[in-house]
């Protein structure tokens, strides 16, 4: 009983940093396709005196990756309905050309602004509408989604250190005279540290075969049978096979640094 | 005879050299030799024995253990040093969650012996000690009388160079000290091991003229 209590008092810890680290991970892809379909639903408007070709558009602003050109056609049949054929005629050559440009990133609102005074600088140019305000809004609220979730990784990553640092103290008093002695006989430090090093690793191996299970579970079952859009759209990105050798590497470096840390503080004859 | 242990102008200090225990100490000890070096209490006796050891750096002068100049000696050629030595500590200074075989045979151990050699030598050293049916029970099974011989015998296991002692005895009834003397008294005469024994009192039992240091006022002083 006390052997599994022992165990899991490290495999806990380094689990919520795991579940956080991959937390991160899984949110860094869902968000980054997330970002993919807003920047791809988004375009402003651009209104010129002459029709203009992608290329030009780039040379205005560089983060202007699409150019769309609106049929004007389309737009006379439904302001000129019931008007004569050659009235629709001079509508239309009355008419600017009309763009949905679109972007190769989602910018801050303040980058809008500033590809919105690029374009109007350009003197073939009319009008820009950027849809700012439904655009500013959908940003904030994205970005304060993504601000709150990283705050609490970050806050249980802080809380699991704590957690760690706790368990290292635990681990000094009960490792700390075997390591003594051994040190007062001339054993190497990976000698004195072997059992240490022993348990920590197959500590981190549980950890990381436990969280790579919960999310292999969320992956497989939860998100497929969830019916939440997001999840089941993005459920490739949930979990990927790389995640478990990022998450063995975490695990493998916090138990280097814990099994060092008490190696270190533990050296020299105790009174 | 070469000599084991060679102090020159030794200087022994705490706090970065503020605090100073010995100063200007100059002695040496050959091989086979069994010196008692005695003093009162905080006189610096046991600071002496972790400088042997390697625990702490002489601050001034030189101190060479085995050919080895300790002030200067790396970490890796302290910790080989020390796998020639055999250290005896008054609280004993046993792995608690180690049987008593496993703890005779540490020094086997950190050689890189095989278990079979590491059980046959626990066999005769325990036997040696008069605790072979102890073997596999924990230190705090027994008692200090019996721990300190599975002390001595950890001390004994790697036919060491040098036994160093640091009051051996001094939580010890008579006839457990008694024992522990005569271990240490027969490692010096039949192996040839240097035995330094860091004590405030000689005992009585010693009828043969040991050499003995006294510490005093920080200086080492050959008592005749």
């Amino acid at each position: 009983m006390k052997f599994i209590k022992n165990h899991l008092m490290f495999i806990l810890p380094l689990m919520a940093i795991l579940l956080g680290i991959e937390f991160y991970l899984v949110f860094d892809r869902t968000t980054d396709s997330y970002e993919k379909g807003l920047k791809e639903g988004y375009s402003m408007l651009v209104v010129t005196k002459k029709p203009m070709e992608l290329s030009a558009f780039k040379t205005l602003n560089m983060h202007i990756s699409t150019s769309e050109k609106i049929k004007r056609e389309n737009i006379v049949s439904e302001i000129a309905k019931g008007v004569s054929q050659s009235s629709s005629k001079e509508i239309l050559s009355s008419l600017p050309y009309f763009y949905n440009v679109g972007l190769d990133a989602y910018l801050h609102t303040s980058g809008l602004e500033k590809i919105k005074k690029d374009l109007e600088a350009n003197k073939n140019i009319k009008k820009v509408e950027t849809f700012g305000s439904s655009y500013s809004s959908a940003y904030r609220l994205f970005s304060f989604i993504k601000f709150t979730l990283k705050l609490f990784i970050v806050f249980m990553g802080v809380v699991s250190l704590f957690l760690i640092i706790k368990q290292m103290e635990i681990w000094k008093y009960a490792h700390k005279q075997r390591m003594q002695v051994m040190e007062i006989f001339g054993a190497p430090l990976m000698l004195r540290s072997g059992v240490l090093f022993k348990v920590a690793i197959v500590d981190a191996f549980i950890a990381t075969i436990l969280t790579s299970v919960i999310f292999l579970y969320v992956k497989f079952q939860w998100a497929a049978n969830s019916g939440i859009d997001i999840m089941m759209q993005n459920q490739e990105e949930l979990f990927k096979l790389s995640d478990i050798a990022i998450l063995l590497g975490s695990a493998l470096l916090i138990v280097i640094i814990a099994v060092y840390s008490v190696v270190f503080t533990s050296k020299g004859v105790q009174e | 005879m070469s000599n084991v242990i060679n102090a020159s102008h030794l200087t022994l200090a705490y706090d970065n050299g503020a605090k100073e225990i010995i100063k200007d100490a100059s002695f040496s000890i050959k091989k086979g030799e069994f010196v008692f070096i005695t003093g009162p209490s905080g006189s610096g006796k046991s600071t002496l024995l972790k400088a042997l050891y390697g625990q702490i750096k002489p601050t001034e002068g030189n101190l060479v253990v085995g050919g080895l100049d300790l002030a200067t000696a790396r970490q890796s050629k302290l910790q080989e040093l020390r796998t020639h030595m055999g250290i005896i500590f008054q609280d004993y200074k046993l792995v608690n969650e180690w049987t008593v075989a496993k703890n005779v045979v540490l020094p086997l151990m950190i050689a890189g012996y095989s278990v079979d050699v590491q059980n046959t030598q626990a066999h005769r050293l325990l036997k040696h000690v008069k605790l072979a049916e102890h073997a596999d029970k924990f230190p705090l099974e027994l008692s200090g009388g019996e721990q300190q011989r599975v002390g001595v015998a950890r001390a004994l296991a790697k036919n060491p160079v040098v036994i160093l002692a640091d009051e051996p005895t001094g939580n010890l009834d008579d006839y457990s000290s008694n024992v522990i003397w005569d271990l240490m008294e027969n490692a010096c005469q039949q192996l040839e091991t240097t035995v330094l024994v860091v004590t405030h009192k000689i005992p009585t039992i010693f009828s043969l003229p040991y050499r003995h240091l006294i510490i005093e006022s920080k200086g080492v002083y050959e008592v005749h």
